[in-house]
């Protein structure tokens, strides 16, 4: 732990120390940016819940738990004429015994001309034209739907890009990518099969003012990914966008008689949405999204009665069996197939000055549970941002968002910007 | 002879417009080379007296492009926005992924929206016509040429002397006015260019609000069309 905040602060100290001797009349460019966050969070626990049973197993605690932590977000930015490198570190710290360093990215651009660009390094991807769910970003880090736009740990890869603009009012431009991925690591995450290195490759158009994507993802261990996606104004206020993802032999784990199981099938993922900005400045942001490789009802009812039973064989080993099952298995934001995303924000209502209250929900279509979120940001000073965030987690216990560890939580955030 | 009178009507109107049309592109030559780049801060003054500054480098390539780039506060450092005709998209560095946004929407807050800050020329968007005139002013009626433009009619006085815009009111379809920007500090920014430096904004909507928009540094600049893409909207910094 001391070992990664003494290379926070000697990162920060470094970017103070190289900010003030920067020459400003030579080419080099270093700059430093970040944020810190200072984030408490209390939870009103779920004690009924089979997920909530098996975390905390024989443990008699309160139902109202409180968290606090700081997370700083130090980047740095280096620019040498065409060339680039690229820094985002994250950190969190909870106490001297809990705390984690992070190198979210790091990586580094040559660009030969404005058309090519090769990079090479630990980086993050974002495919896909939806806000809250990307069914095509075979490369993505996965989102998390209850905050899109938090910063995220990249993929080690390398790739180029092509891009190349037309005077044309119907091809207006178009790009390709490759992208290259390190396989699974097969000894200590330190060496991968060279046979399993990863290819994925999306095409890019500009056409009649419509974006439109092709993409693929070829992997040797990994089921072959096929993607599309779009997004359009349809009207000045109104932008929509959709995406198609289909996967030949996507492997998929339910529970069968009992026990979680493999299945391999090919499925198809999708996605629609839209963007609305109305007259009083109120922005919609809606989206469907079904995930091919989720849970139907009955496959996770079947996934719920697994929790129960590991609870009440009653012994600490079936208890840890599940839990690891659970979360190597079924470790995800969204482990069924249909959901209605909506969020709704709107900046100084009521003449509140630096006020931006918005909402969310994230609606699992199947099993009527609901995920209900409404934060008010407040930003006195254009570096410093203070936020308010209630969530409430409605359904019965054996539904996806009802059977979540915590039902309510309220996050009090302070970030300041550097 | 009623057909005659209506026909001379029509060719007086239509060579009154063209005369509009071409003081209006010769307004929008004095105020901007056509493809440049800049450095712009805008201020937003608050009702309670508080100001919020942003600044941004800004290119332009010919009619129709458009990108700048947040360089301050540090909230909004990376951010960029890049405009191709009637499309629009914002680059969020933590998305590393850029996403379609309206005309309408304002990115700094206060009363500029995106409309005002990655305007293209006026001659681009509007046809003119003549609307009346003062002593030192002349007044030009401006109609958008498509819906998407984010203001349906502008009105706009011109001082005779040097033929620059002094004042423009921006009304929606409905000819209700949205908002008044008025042109101010006149500054030389080097090879000729002579232009007011200062783009004052007040709204009947936002009551108490006032929202400058400075012109710090104009240079005469051409970009491959390239730089004018999504894909390079992350790597804008490059260029400066």
């Amino acid at each position: 732990m001391n070992l990664h905040f003494s290379m926070l602060i000697f990162l920060s100290v470094v970017a103070v120390s190289q900010d003030e001797s920067e020459d400003q009349s030579t080419a080099r460019k270093l700059e430093w940016s970040g944020n810190f966050d200072v984030k408490y969070s209390i939870f009103h626990m779920n004690q009924s819940s089979a997920n909530y049973k098996l975390q905390f197993f024989n443990k008699s605690i309160s139902s109202y738990l409180s968290q606090y932590r700081i997370e700083p977000y130090v980047n740095a930015e280096y620019k040498l004429q065409n060339l680039e490198v690229q820094l985002k570190t994250h950190a969190i710290f909870y106490d001297e015994k809990e705390s984690s360093f992070d190198l979210y990215e790091a990586y580094g651009t040559y660009n030969p001309s404005a058309s090519l660009s090769l990079q090479a390094g630990k980086r993050v991807y974002n495919w896909g034209k939806g806000y809250a769910f990307n069914p095509v970003g075979f490369v993505n880090t996965v989102k998390d739907p209850e905050n899109p736009e938090l910063a995220q740990a990249g993929l080690m890869s390398i790739n180029a890009e092509f891009v190349k603009s037309f005077p044309s009012e119907v091809l207006q431009s178009f790009s390709v990518m490759m992208v290259i991925l390190s396989g699974r690591p097969v000894i200590s995450h330190r060496f991968d099969e060279t046979k399993n290195t990863d290819v994925g490759l999306k095409f890019s158009f500009l056409v009649m003012d419509t974006d439109i994507d092709f993409m693929t993802y070829q992997s040797v261990t990994y089921p072959a990914r096929y993607g599309v996606d779009f997004s359009r104004n349809i009207m000045e206020n109104l932008e929509v966008h959709a995406e198609l993802s289909v996967a030949n032999k996507v492997i998929r784990y339910v529970v069968a008689n009992g026990v979680p199981q493999s299945q391999q099938s090919d499925r198809a993922s999708y996605l629609f949405g839209f963007r609305y900005l109305s007259e009083i400045s109120t922005t919609v942001i809606a989206e469907y999204y079904h995930n091919g490789s989720g849970l139907s009802r009955s496959e996770f009812q079947s996934y719920h009665d697994y929790l129960v039973n590991g609870l009440s064989i009653g012994t600490s080993v079936s208890v840890q069996r599940t839990m690891e099952n659970n979360r190597a298995l079924f470790n995800s934001n969204t482990l069924m197939q249909e959901y209605l995303y909506v969020k709704i924000s709107h900046p100084e209502p009521f003449d509140l000055l630096y006020v931006t209250p918005s909402m969310f929900s994230i609606y699992n279509l199947a099993d009527k549970s609901v995920l209900l979120s409404a934060s008010i940001q407040y930003k006195p000073t254009t570096d410093l941002e203070f936020i308010l965030w209630p969530s409430f987690l409605v359904g019965s216990n054996n539904s996806e968002f009802g059977g979540r560890q915590a039902q309510q939580r309220i996050d009090l955030w302070m970030r300041v910007f550097f | 002879m009623k057909l005659f009178v209506y026909l001379v009507f029509m060719c007086l109107q239509n060579l009154a417009a063209q005369d509009a049309n071409a003081l209006l592109k010769s307004i929008d030559d004095h105020l901007l080379p056509e493809s440049y780049e800049a450095y712009r801060k805008i201020i937003n003054e608050e009702p309670n007296g508080s100001k919020k500054e942003f600044t941004f480098y800004t290119i332009k390539k010919g009619k129709d492009k458009i990108a700048l780039l947040y360089l301050a506060p540090a909230s909004e450092k990376g951010r960029a926005t890049l405009r191709l005709g009637e499309n629009m998209w914002l680059y969020i560095p933590n998305l590393n992924k850029p996403v379609r946004i309206t005309s309408l929407q304002s990115i700094t807050g206060g009363v500029f929206n995106n409309a005002d800050i990655l305007q293209l020329e006026y001659s681009v968007e509007y046809d003119a016509r003549f609307a009346g005139e003062t002593k030192d002013e002349q007044i030009l009626e401006l109609k958008a040429k498509s819906t998407v433009v984010a203001y349906d009619k502008l009105k706009m006085w011109i001082t005779k002397e040097r033929q620059y815009i002094h004042k423009v009111e921006a009304y929606s379809a409905a000819g209700v006015l949205i908002k008044t920007l008025e042109f101010k500090n006149e500054k030389n920014y080097g090879n000729g260019l002579v232009r007011p430096s200062t783009v004052e904004t007040f709204s009947p909507f936002y009551k108490g609000y006032r929202s400058y928009l400075i012109y710090q540094k104009i240079t005469a600049r051409t970009f491959p069309d390239e730089v004018f893409t999504q894909n390079y909207m992350g790597k804008l910094g490059n260029l400066r």
